[in-house]
């Protein structure tokens, strides 16, 4: 019961950050199918610097760094060229994606991976520090920095969405674009902004999927967790715990899935729930509001 | 003369991007070798240098430029389709499971066959976020990225569970008749004559987008949905039957792949040629074929990346570095004028 949460965890920490980076730029409008990208930069720098410095914090920083500088990127080319958020999006993965390897090629002369022969380790809850909570206290024993990082993401994005004024002008901001910009808000920049912030989480889960326990880097290791991301995102509607509860649903069924292969029961169906779950979340989504017609609106993702 | 005119305007664009794709590669390769000249040669005449290299290099642009020939049908229509890959996976899955349930039928027969199963099973894979985004205005990115992955993962099932073929290392299905093999290309023995099909298809998509009324039609539902539709354009209507022909075009990529290329369902056959596919119309304008001469420029890059890296070790990922960098400074120019 306990190793089940605990890989639960496990499985959800980066879905979930990748999924409030999806969130918080979705809020300001923007679809943002770059976080794959900004995920991978930040996973290849958390090894890369890892390996040279042989400094762990070093390496967490200097990815999460690395993955904000990919998300400027994506905010320049959008915000001040004029490029369309979804195409910018897919050159940033494919850029990331090619950097990637073409580093590990050039620099590593190994295609197939990085992988360092020693690593230092981030920090992790020590054993027996959580022995007097019953099942729960097991299950977050051993788990990284990157998994409470994680958990702390969700509070931690409701309050600056909800309870800040820079999180409400950015809300405005992505609602309705004219209104907020004849009240004086810098639409742009607060775009920028949204933008900044999925790059500082997407690092945070890009850091974790390859420091966390694996300790390498392998070309495009993050097997769609941003897209999956995504899904949650669409899924809980655009709000903080609606995406965490969706999240962790994603992970569980990550972590029932890595099981139910052991019994050899196909694990295809399994995998498909995120995408199929967030493609009829958006339907009924639609479809609610149109029998509803209400005015108000809670996220629009193209318009 | 006019007409041969208007034909080549639309090679404009691709080849701008061209230009600036082999600037950019070419001061990364003089960044990284003291011979990028030479690594240059291998890049874009390796292919050229044997009727072997020459086949593969048609065998590659024929899927890229089919999908991307279907990508164009929907960018006009306003529709962002970003599910080539799921089309192109069904496609393959559907035709090889048509060839392999009806092995007693006579060629002729089951060649068309396999491929309208192909071409059946794209167009309805496009037919769903089509429907969604027209009913309900679901938005059509989300629903065709995540489609893509419901697609690879059902495709990934029958291969491994129904059809593998269990005398082979790796999840390949059995072998399709030899009956329905697609014959060589005239000429080039060791390529598939797909590249014909998607050669006619790119001046047929042309000619439907440009000079027809349902073309018309398709464009003005693009350009602007509410006006075409308050004209009395069935613009809705069109977006879907401009999805259709973009799924139909992924699956028939499918299923010339599986009968052309590579005579069996294989569960990672396609190195992301839909996402290839959607750059290179994008690159291309929006524009049939436009579409169809980028399409043999990045099948030239992406085999010769493999030469150039067998004769210089400039690693052949510099393509993908490239294409990416690519794609994201032409977006700064580019805006598709139909989303938002």
């Amino acid at each position: 019961m306990s190793s089940l949460l605990g890989s639960v965890l496990e499985q959800t920490a980066p879905i979930l950050l990748a999924a409030l980076a999806a969130m918080v730029t979705l809020r300001a409008n923007i679809l943002n199918i770059a976080v794959e990208g900004m995920m991978l930069t930040a996973a290849f720098t958390a090894i890369a610097v890892g390996d040279a410095t042989g400094s762990a914090s070093l390496a967490f920083l200097a990815a999460i760094v690395a993955s904000i500088g990919v998300s400027m990127l994506l905010a320049m080319v959008t915000l001040v060229f004029g490029a369309d958020f979804i195409v910018a999006g897919l050159g940033l993965n494919l850029l990331a994606a090619g950097g990637t390897l073409f580093l590990l090629e050039m620099v590593y002369q190994n295609p197939g991976g990085l992988r360092p022969f020693t690593f230092p380790d981030i920090w992790h809850v020590p054993d027996d520090s959580l022995s007097f909570l019953p099942i729960i206290g097991k299950a977050i024993e051993g788990q990284s920095i990157v998994v409470l990082l994680a958990a702390l993401a969700v509070p931690a994005t409701f309050f600056f969405l909800y309870r800040t004024p820079t999180g409400s002008y950015l809300r405005a901001a992505g609602e309705n674009e004219h209104a907020a910009q004849s009240a004086g808000i810098h639409v742009g920049r607060m775009k920028a902004l949204a933008v900044a912030i999925s790059g500082l989480l997407a690092g945070v889960a890009g850091a974790g999927l390859s420091m966390d326990r694996l300790h390498f880097f392998l070309p495009d290791m993050t097997s769609g967790r941003g897209f999956i991301g995504l899904a949650a995102t669409l899924f809980g509607a655009g709000l903080p715990f609606g995406t965490a509860a969706a999240s962790l649903v994603f992970g569980f069924f990550g972590a029932l899935g890595d099981r139910l292969q052991v019994f050899s029961v196909p694990s295809q169906f399994v995998l498909m729930i995120p995408y199929v779950a967030a493609i009829l979340a958006l339907v009924f989504a639609k479809w609610r509001k149109r029998v509803q017609s209400r005015p108000a609106s809670v996220v629009e993702a193209s318009s | 003369m006019e007409a041969l005119a208007n034909l080549l305007r639309p090679l404009r664009a691709p080849l701008g991007a061209i230009a600036l794709t082999l600037g950019l590669g070419f001061l990364l390769v003089a960044a990284i070798n003291d011979q990028p000249v030479a690594a240059f040669r291998e890049l874009l005449f390796a292919n050229f240098d044997s009727l072997g290299n020459f086949a593969l290099f048609l065998n590659r642009a024929t899927p890229i430029a089919l999908i991307a020939l279907g990508v164009v049908f929907a960018f006009r229509a306003g529709f962002f389709n970003a599910g080539g890959e799921g089309q192109l996976y069904l496609g393959a899955m559907a035709a090889t499971l048509t060839a392999l349930a009806l092995p007693g039928l006579p060629g002729f027969l089951l060649l068309p066959l396999t491929v309208l199963a192909g071409i059946a099973a794209g167009a309805a894979w496009g037919w769903i976020p089509a429907v969604l985004k027209v009913r309900l205005e679901v938005d059509e990115v989300v629903t065709t990225l995540m489609l893509n992955f419901v697609a690879l993962l059902i495709t990934s099932y029958i291969v491994n569970h129904v059809i593998r073929d269990t005398t082979t290392y790796g999840a390949i299905s059995l072998m399709i008749p030899q009956s329905i093999w697609l014959p060589p290309m005239p000429g080039v023995p060791a390529a598939s004559s797909a590249f014909l099909a998607a050669l006619v298809l790119a001046l047929v998509a042309w000619v439907v987008l440009f000079r027809t009324e349902w073309g018309a039609e398709i464009r003005a539902a693009g350009t602007n949905l509410r006006f075409a539709d308050a004209v009395g354009i069935p613009a809705k209507q069109r977006v879907v039957g401009a999805m259709l022909v973009s799924g139909g075009f992924g699956g028939l990529a499918g299923a010339l792949y599986v009968l052309g290329i590579g005579h069996r369902f294989e569960q990672n056959f396609s190195p992301s040629y839909g996402l290839v596919a959607l750059t290179v119309a994008l690159l291309a304008r929006i524009h049939p074929i436009g579409a169809l001469a980028t399409a043999l420029f990045y099948a030239m890059l992406l085999n010769g990346a493999a030469y150039m890296q067998i004769m210089t070790d400039v690693p052949r990922s510099l393509v993908n570095l490239i294409t990416g960098l690519l794609v994201f400074l032409m977006t700064a120019r580019l805006r598709p004028a139909a989303r938002g």
